[in-house]
């Protein structure tokens, strides 16, 4: 596997790699999902907004977490 | 002859000479390397602060609940998600910062003056919020 997956600007990691775009196209995938499925159960536009945000957040922090750990160079 | 020039060049030095300081890029390693872990532990961070913002929004929106009530109610209701950004994610993020400054500050010669708290200062406000959200659970 060639590191690094991804690359940090600011607060962002951006994917650098084939793998990383994957992660990053199914943390996107994801997150429209999990908007459809919470918007489909929520009664108002202030429900939906509160619960998808709340749920970006933890893939944000997933994302990033993962992004971070593929993004050093391993010792050699 | 390679090696008596390298002792003769060995016999007169005077000074170490070194072209690159290791110690250095040692350093600059460890800086990079604290950004990276205090924007990770941002992101970590972002989530109890956003619960306990809505649950501070709820308490000054619903009359007789306060912000600790409806930190408990949580609690009771989501007993591991509660745990998880409310006790072990926090736990988490002051161990890694802590170290984080920890190096850097072993590595840049263990300065008394607080001047190279400009390059940790964001692992210094994580560590801060951390434990705030950790005595705000625990009341």
């Amino acid at each position: 596997m060639n590191f690094p997956w991804f690359k940090r600007i600011g607060i962002f990691y951006i994917p650098a790699s084939i793998a990383g775009w994957i992660i990053l196209i199914a943390a996107l995938v994801f997150a429209v999902f999990s908007f459809m499925d919470i918007d489909g159960r929520s009664h108002s536009v202030s429900d939906t907004l509160m619960n998808f945000v709340f749920m970006l957040l933890i893939i944000g922090s997933v994302y990033s977490l993962i992004a971070y750990l593929t993004s050093r160079v391993p010792r050699k | 002859m390679e090696n008596q020039n390298f002792e003769k060049k060995l016999r007169d030095m005077a000074k170490p000479e070194i072209n690159q300081l290791k110690h250095a890029d040692m350093l600059a390693k460890a800086i990079i390397d604290s950004k990276d872990r205090s924007v990770v532990s941002s992101w970590w961070l972002s989530v109890p602060v956003f619960i306990i913002l809505m649950l501070l929004m709820k308490s000054i929106y619903m009359p007789g609940t306060t912000l600790i009530t409806n930190i408990h109610e949580l609690a009771a209701k989501e007993k591991y998600l509660s745990v998880i950004f409310f006790l072990i994610s926090p736990a988490l993020l002051i161990i890694v910062n802590a170290i984080s400054i920890r190096k850097i500050h072993f590595l840049s010669g263990s300065p008394k003056s607080p001047g190279f708290l400009r390059y940790v200062w964001l692992n210094v406000l994580i560590i801060l919020f951390s434990a705030l959200i950790l005595i705000i659970y625990s009341l």
